[in-house]
């Protein structure tokens, strides 16, 4: 498959027909405005021509840095904090979908269950728990100290 | 810079290996973390609109499982060039299937705009050897939208910023909650100067404001513009291990990859090896 230049011809133009280029015109223009349209009023919802927000919100110079944690007990007591790579979701999607751990903290459970599938090999989840750690700034500068509180739990009954 | 200026067909042929060759990458390195979701129960899956309108099925262990094996092979087949036009499509398909299994839980990702596009272009063109000078529109075509796709990305990321954040989003604490975050020891330092992020802040925008501007510079000034970007992506992973790879994978759709020839340099080289193995037992 290689080829080694015995078909090249660097002389050669092979060109598109009119049919060709009006398509992939079309095509194009169809695209640009889908991402106009996506970034102006669209949301992530609308992927993969949804606004390009990463990083886009702004964060008050002073005030605290969220970061969110997931931390479990398990059936012999020991805590510890529930890795991303041990439930199979990411950090971010838990923070995604915080207003649904809120309102239903049973959805926690299917997180459990997962943990309890990719670790079949250790003792079920007691317990867990959403903590968020609020870093505390002044003038954008870290202060060193923060706050950690418990926004959900779940219990398995 | 034309919609249709024709390049060599040798450029689409590497950069078709480039961007197929990437697939099994992403699988299984760079967001190996998809596959994840076929332990995660279906009541958190959030279908994107495109999984709603389509319908696609709530992901399952075995459908997970089964798209990741199908992409798997899919994209090292079409990375040697066979059935350009099918296996491109079947790729391009799957590899969307799997965008929605990724960022349908509660995140979307916005690093792969220009890689989705390569993946929706390439199957147009045809069949393109390795190595063929011969110069073709509709490869053009498929760079050129490539191209557009990546310049989208940066310039569209500032508009965001400008609608989400507003213009006060460049004094604010964005880099400074993205260290803390996400920060590595290249990078930790920085926090203690808030006036440096906000520098940055200004600079981000203002070039991806500018980004345009590539798509217009002859070509040496280009060449310098997309490394340049290249730079900017190398920094970003130092500081916050955000490496935007798929993003990077299409800027090599501005790149004169025809003269990159791996198979051509291996043949030479064992050619000019003075006593080859083979001759020796000869």
């Amino acid at each position: 498959m290689s080829g080694h230049g015995t078909l090249s011809r660097p002389d050669t133009e092979v060109r598109l027909g009119g049919r060709g280029r009006a398509v992939r015109l079309g095509v194009t223009a169809v695209c640009a405005l889908l991402v106009v349209a996506g970034t102006l009023v669209g949301q992530d919802d609308d992927f993969p021509f949804g606004p390009f927000r990463m990083y886009s919100t702004t964060d008050d110079i002073s005030a605290p840095v969220a970061s969110t944690r997931l931390e479990a007990i398990d059936t012999t007591g020991r805590r510890f904090r529930l890795s991303d790579g041990m439930t199979g979701m990411r950090r971010a999607e838990i923070e995604g979908q915080m207003s649904r751990f809120r309102a239903d903290p049973a959805l926690l459970g299917g997180l459990a269950e997962a943990y309890d599938d990719r670790n079949a090999d250790r003792p079920p989840l007691a317990r867990i728990e959403i903590i968020i750690r609020h870093f505390d700034l002044d003038a954008g500068r870290p202060t060193g100290r923060y706050t950690d509180t418990l926004d959900t739990g779940w219990d398995a009954s | 810079m034309r919609l249709f200026d024709a390049v060599p067909l040798g450029r689409l042929a590497a950069f078709r290996t480039l961007v197929y060759l990437f697939v099994p990458i992403d699988l299984l390195l760079t967001t190996n973390w998809v596959l994840q979701h076929k332990d995660v129960p279906g009541d958190l899956y959030l279908p994107l609109l495109l999984g709603r309108v389509l319908p696609l099925p709530t992901p399952t262990y075995a459908l997970t499982v089964g798209i990741f094996a199908a992409l798997l092979v899919a994209s090292v087949v079409a990375a040697t060039g066979r059935a350009p036009r099918l296996l491109g499509t079947a790729v391009f398909l799957l590899y969307l299937e799997w965008m929605v299994i990724a960022m349908s839980y509660g995140k979307v990702d916005h690093d792969r705009f220009g890689f989705l596009v390569a993946l929706a272009v390439l199957p147009t063109v045809g069949r393109a050897r390795w190595g063929d000078l011969t110069r073709s529109e509709a490869a053009g075509w498929a760079l050129r939208a490539t191209q557009f796709a990546v310049v989208a990305t940066y310039f569209f990321a500032a508009w965001a910023k400008l609608r989400f954040g507003g213009l006060d989003w460049l004094t604010g604490a964005t880099l400074t909650r993205a260290v803390l975050r996400r920060g590595t020891f290249l990078s930790d330092w920085v926090v203690d100067y808030p006036g440096l992020l906000v520098g940055f802040q200004f600079f981000i925008v203002a070039f991806e404001l500018t980004s345009p501007v590539v798509l217009f510079l002859a070509y040496r000034w280009q060449q310098r513009a997309i490394g340049a970007l290249y730079a900017f992506h190398l920094m970003t992973y130092a500081a916050i291990t955000i490496s935007f790879l798929p993003h990077c994978v299409a800027m090599a759709s501005f790149l004169p990859l025809e003269k990159v020839r791996p198979l051509v340099w291996l043949s030479r080289y064992r050619a000019a090896d003075p006593a080859p193995p083979a001759a020796a037992r000869t």
